[in-house]
């Protein structure tokens, strides 16, 4: 390809990057004048979203990035059991979770690391 | 034309809210968690710029980590794009549960076009949790004060990343690698209504593992996501209809 090399990275980012994603986001609005937020289509999306979204942590904790790939499963599927109590133990709390996690996971890396 | 023509003061009121309760926590979260992005483009060749204008245009943090990913693989230009896009075919049901609650009667396509761009799970769980007990003229102006608050911050921090992230000590990067996985779940579990949410957590939890160990690969996510969300809702559903 003879393109401008300063201009490469940019037009990489939108042509390879930017378009591929953003056709999901263009076909869910010619999808969403159909769907009422009452209705069971609503509901069912939200759902598969909802199971979607713990599929993709389980994939970012279980196939980790080398700071914490020492750290043995069991350690980093503690931190989030030691996460999950605290955001029940403070009240459905995402600030307390995060930082019991964080905690533990820094730690961890700390220790096997 | 001003800008106070055609945002009224109401407007500008849930637009402040909205930025407000982004800089309460969430935009920090992905600020701090997509930083590692600057890094990614640094390895790939890339100028900060191009880092920063990843999280602007592609946002959501899995198809920036492929893409940079792919690059600095030197794979072809057609495998990257496909990479990209399959990875951000989650997006759809994530708009989709998203976009209904803020159209309007007279919402304008390009409007909701606009709002779907900035939909990737952090926007995606706080309008969850938020906008269902929100009026309706609310909720849009909302929803953009908080979503152009996370991307900008967003946008900052992962050109700061390009620079910063070689410098950060070990086991402060593994803290930063995994606030979104921590951060994610959180909102998600914050944002559960009823026990069809709760049911479709608990199953995404007991069938992700399941998945990848049998299914492995590039089909276990829909899998987990058919099955879990897709049974939560039917449980749901027989449920409601029982109580009716």
């Amino acid at each position: 390809m003879s393109l401008d090399p300063v201009a490469a990275p940019y037009l990489a980012v939108v042509l390879l990057g930017f378009l591929p994603s953003e056709v999901w986001r263009w076909l869910s609005v010619a999808l969403a004048h159909r769907i009422d937020e009452d209705s069971e289509v609503f509901r069912f999306v939200r759902s598969l979203a909802t199971a979607l979204l713990v599929g993709v942590v389980y994939k970012i904790v279980a196939a980790p990035a080398r700071e914490l790939a020492a750290a043995p499963l069991w350690a980093r599927g503690g931190a989030f059991v030691f996460a999950a109590a605290a955001f029940f133990g403070f009240g459905r709390s995402v600030f307390a979770a995060i930082l019991a996690g964080e905690a533990a996971v820094i730690a961890e890396a700390w220790w096997w690391g | 034309m001003p800008f106070s023509a055609w945002l009224g003061p109401d407007d500008r009121n849930w637009l402040k809210a909205g930025a407000r309760t982004a800089l309460s926590g969430p935009a920090f979260y992905v600020a701090l968690s997509l930083m590692s992005t600057g890094a990614l483009a640094r390895a790939a060749d890339m100028p900060p710029g191009a880092a920063m204008l990843a999280t602007a245009l592609i946002w959501a943090g899995p198809g920036q980590v492929l893409f940079f990913g792919a690059l600095a693989a030197k794979a072809a230009p057609a495998a990257i794009a496909l990479a990209v896009s399959l990875s951000s075919v989650r997006l759809l049901p994530m708009c989709l549960s998203v976009l209904p609650m803020l159209r309007g009667p007279r919402t304008r396509r390009w409007v909701l076009a606009l709002a779907a761009h900035f939909i990737a799970v952090t926007v995606w769980t706080e309008s969850l949790r938020r906008l269902p007990d929100m009026k309706r003229e609310g909720r849009m102006p909302f929803f953009f004060g908080f979503a152009l608050t996370c991307v900008a911050l967003t946008t900052l921090a992962s050109g700061l990343g390009y620079w910063l992230t070689a410098a950060i000590p070990g086991p402060l990067a593994a803290g930063l690698m995994t606030l979104s996985p921590f951060y994610f779940l959180a909102a998600t579990a914050r944002a559960a209504r009823d026990g069809a949410d709760w049911l479709a957590i608990g199953a995404g939890v007991v069938l992700a593992p399941l998945a990848e160990a049998t299914v492995g690969g590039d089909f276990d996510l829909p899998l987990v996501a058919l099955l879990g969300g897709g049974g939560a809702w039917l449980v749901g559903f027989y449920a409601r209809k029982a109580a009716a």
